[in-house]
């Protein structure tokens, strides 16, 4: 692990912005993750929590994923979606404040959409959980955070631009975009009928190909050649793989809708769609492969991430087939390819940027290796349980369902026990997490100069290798 | 990439085409989807859901329902949608066009509700959904704060919306469990799900090869409504006169609509009526 960082001007004074950011992604995803227990224990135990109406396990589910998505997801991918810009280049990040500003307006946002998905006005969108009047709001906040991205993108001191730029780019350009687009067509001049499942379902697939792997891909792209110190391989397909995602993202919108009551062709251009970018996965796996030998925690972070994209791109062009879907549509298969790409993929691309990052944007070493390496243990345990529980649960959920004998008390007694494990999961990712944060915090704290208060008491190993 | 010009034009275009295509491009199809006018009943379909079904879909929504149940019979050749009794058919775009908020849902780990007014063999009633909601089962927690404990006054009577608990959920003497207005609303909306009355374009195609699988869409231009007997004799017209004999999925949707005409009378088909259920 890094002993010292690197420490350079431009990091230094665009500090207060990032940290701002990242303390607060950190912050929701551990909110997230206890959300996402209570969830996952309401699964296979119906009755918990039953009495609590905030709570309703319908309630617990959007919660948690906003909490995920807005809070962790965009708040630590802006964060370094600006750092890679500011570092690219060349120059610290100009008009801060508009960050900062936009920055607490956002999380002041996401805090609105909590509050207000407990209290029952979720949209009952796929990703688009957020009640209508925290739109507007997060439409704004995020316009302002983008700014300096921008600002340092179009005041770049080379006018060639790199792969990791045009990705942090177009995640800050498009998400206001989308986002204003599902706001008028879903809620301010709403559509009639199954066009709002389609409009939602093609804003739940742009915010993943537009705006979330965007993010996470701007930091791969920018960590990886800086860990291995080596030009990325293949380099000149980068731009192809670039375009192909920006252009081809938006149109697997219909990948939820086979079988429904949709214009047969929605679906059908998704599963084109979803193949065709698998040649956006292999670009991105052949520039990415140095991850795989890469030393250090945040290249193992990515390369993590890495196998996870690619599987879980394999996953969206087989299961978009009719054949496949047959068997996974509507089954706890979706929860785990989602958890795959949210989580396997997105979040442990931007865990390993968080572990570059941090030192050389506050000039101190993390606090303690060994959370570190807890915390990369406990990610890739939890992710892979996760995944795989869900997964064997969705086909015995499956057998269940397409047997039409099979009672739905069946099915779930049946699939309980893969689900039971899945809690486990969801427990191991959040004690990774919380490792995280207790990290963060207390090397944040040897910045800021202020002692952290008596109430936190590092472990004793760490605490001697500290003094 | 040198030229920013070229980089967000680029941007731009890209959005732009997966947004016209998908967005606009449906819209264009279904924008202007129209009501399906029956010639024979003289009433077009579907039909406006009523004010407390509306109510209850906002109920629905807020308590986060579509998490575990969908509402989308899928195209035949799709798993067991209609194996299971959940429709005759599968559900098209028109059936959803009066919905305010229409709940397609991604999950199943409960069934699918899109018919559940009308679902076979048997569809449930208001009690029944009512205390499905206050007990819940192995797989559905229980909502017990969508209805309140009430004290009876001495020698009073139940009121008649009390629930009729039996076993452990049994209240207590003097004490009734009646539901709130939200349960009612939602039950409301459960009761107004169906999907019973068969447009033309909800009939799969089949090619033409035997004599029970001959009715190609055009052959059904008025399309059959599954009602009690009244209209039954002026559906059956229209219908292939090979199809009542089979009654098994295979036959086309409207037959089987027909030759099952009245199997729970506690549920009418027509979903404008059902607004009233408790």
């Amino acid at each position: 692990m890094t002993t010292r960082g690197e420490y350079s001007p431009v990091d230094g004074a665009s500090r207060w912005p990032l940290l701002l950011l990242l303390v607060k992604g950190i912050g929701w995803l551990v909110v997230a993750g206890i959300l996402a227990l209570v969830a996952s224990i309401q699964l296979h135990t119906p009755g918990f929590m039953a009495g609590c109406p905030l709570l309703t396990y319908g309630r617990t589910v959007v919660l948690a994923e906003t909490a995920f998505v807005y809070g962790w997801l965009g708040n630590a991918g802006l964060a370094l979606a600006l750092w890679a810009l500011g570092r690219l280049a060349g120059e610290p990040l100009r008009a801060q404040n508009w960050a900062i500003g936009g920055a607490i307006f956002w999380n002041l946002a996401v805090f609105g959409a909590l509050v207000g998905v407990a209290l029952g006005d979720a949209t009952g969108f796929e990703l688009l959980g957020l009640p209508r009047y925290v739109q507007l709001m997060m439409f704004f906040s995020y316009s302002a955070v983008a700014v300096p991205g921008l600002l340092a993108w179009n005041g770049r001191l080379r006018r060639v631009s790199f792969a990791s730029q045009w990705y942090a780019a177009a995640a800050l350009f498009l998400f206001p975009w989308i986002l204003s687009i599902a706001h008028v067509m879903l809620f301010a001049a709403p559509v009639h009928g199954v066009l709002q499942p389609i409009v939602a379902g093609w804003y739940a697939q742009s915010a993943w190909t537009l705006w979330l792997a965007p993010l996470a891909l701007s930091v791969a792209y920018y960590v990886v050649p800086k860990v291995t110190g080596r030009v990325l391989p293949s380099y000149e397909f980068a731009a192809l793989g670039f375009w192909c995602l920006i252009f081809i993202g938006g149109l697997t919108g219909g990948r939820h809708l086979l079988g429904g009551p949709v214009p047969a062709w929605i679906p059908s251009v998704a599963v084109v769609s979803c193949a065709l970018l698998l040649f956006h996965t292999f670009i991105v796996i052949l520039n990415l492969r140095g991850a795989f030998t890469g030393e250090g925690i945040a290249v193992k972070f990515i390369a993590f991430g890495l196998a996870a994209y690619a599987v879980g791109a394999v996953g969206d062009a087989l299961t978009s087939l009719h054949g496949i879907a047959t068997y996974t549509q509507f089954t706890h298969f979706d929860e785990a390819q989602r958890q795959l790409a949210l989580y396997g993929a997105a979040s442990t691309f931007l865990f390993g940027g968080i572990y570059y990052a941090l030192p050389r944007i506050t000039g101190k070493a993390w606090f303690s290796p060994g959370l570190v390496r807890a915390h990369l243990v406990l990610s890739i345990c939890g992710i892979l349980l996760l995944v795989g529980s869900l997964t064997v649960a969705s086909v015995t959920q499956s057998q269940g369902i397409l047997d039409s004998k099979v009672s739905f008390q069946e099915i779930a007694h049946n699939s309980r026990p893969w689900l039971m494990s899945a809690t486990f999961a969801q427990t191991v990712l959040l004690l990774g997490n919380i490792a995280l944060l207790a990290n963060f915090y207390a090397t944040a704290c040897e910045i800021l100069k202020i002692s952290a208060p008596a109430a936190f008491n590092p472990p004793p190993a760490v605490e001697t290798r500290a003094s | 990439m040198k030229s920013n010009l070229i980089f967000f034009i680029g941007l731009f275009a890209a959005l732009g085409i997966s947004w016209a295509g998908i967005v606009l491009g449906s819209n264009a199809q279904l924008g202007s989807l129209a009501p399906f006018y029956d010639e024979t009943d003289g009433a077009t379909y579907p039909q406006w859901m009523s004010g407390s079904a509306a109510q209850g879909q906002l109920v629905y929504r807020d308590l986060g329902c579509y998490a575990c149940h969908t509402q989308q019979v899928r195209r035949p050749g799709f798993g067991s949608d209609q194996q299971r009794g959940w429709g005759d058919r599968q559900s098209v775009a028109r059936d959803y066009i009066y919905q305010p908020a229409p709940q397609l849902g991604w999950s199943r780990v409960g069934p699918d509700l899109a018919n559940l007014a009308d679902r076979k063999p048997s569809a449930p009633d208001s009690e029944d959904l009512l205390r499905m909601l206050y007990s819940g089962s192995a797989g559905m927690p229980p909502y017990r704060f969508l209805f309140v404990e009430r004290r009876l006054g001495a020698g009073a009577q139940p009121s008649q919306a009390a629930l009729k608990l039996t076993g452990s959920l049994e209240p207590k003497a003097g004490l009734e469990i009646v539901p709130t207005p939200r349960a009612e609303a939602l039950v409301a909306y459960l009761l107004s799900l169906t999907t019973s009355y068969t447009y033309p374009e909800a009939v799969p195609f089949k090619p033409a090869k035997s004599e029970g699988a001959a009715a190609a869409p055009s052959s059904t231009a008025a399309p059959v409504r599954a009602t009690p007997a009244p209209a039954a004799p002026a559906a059956a017209g229209t219908t292939p006169p090979a199809a009542p004999a089979t009654g098994v999925s295979p036959a086309p949707a409207s037959a089987k609509a027909a030759a099952a005409p009245t199997p729970s009378p506690t549920v009418t088909a027509t979903p404008g009526s059902t607004g009233g259920a408790k």
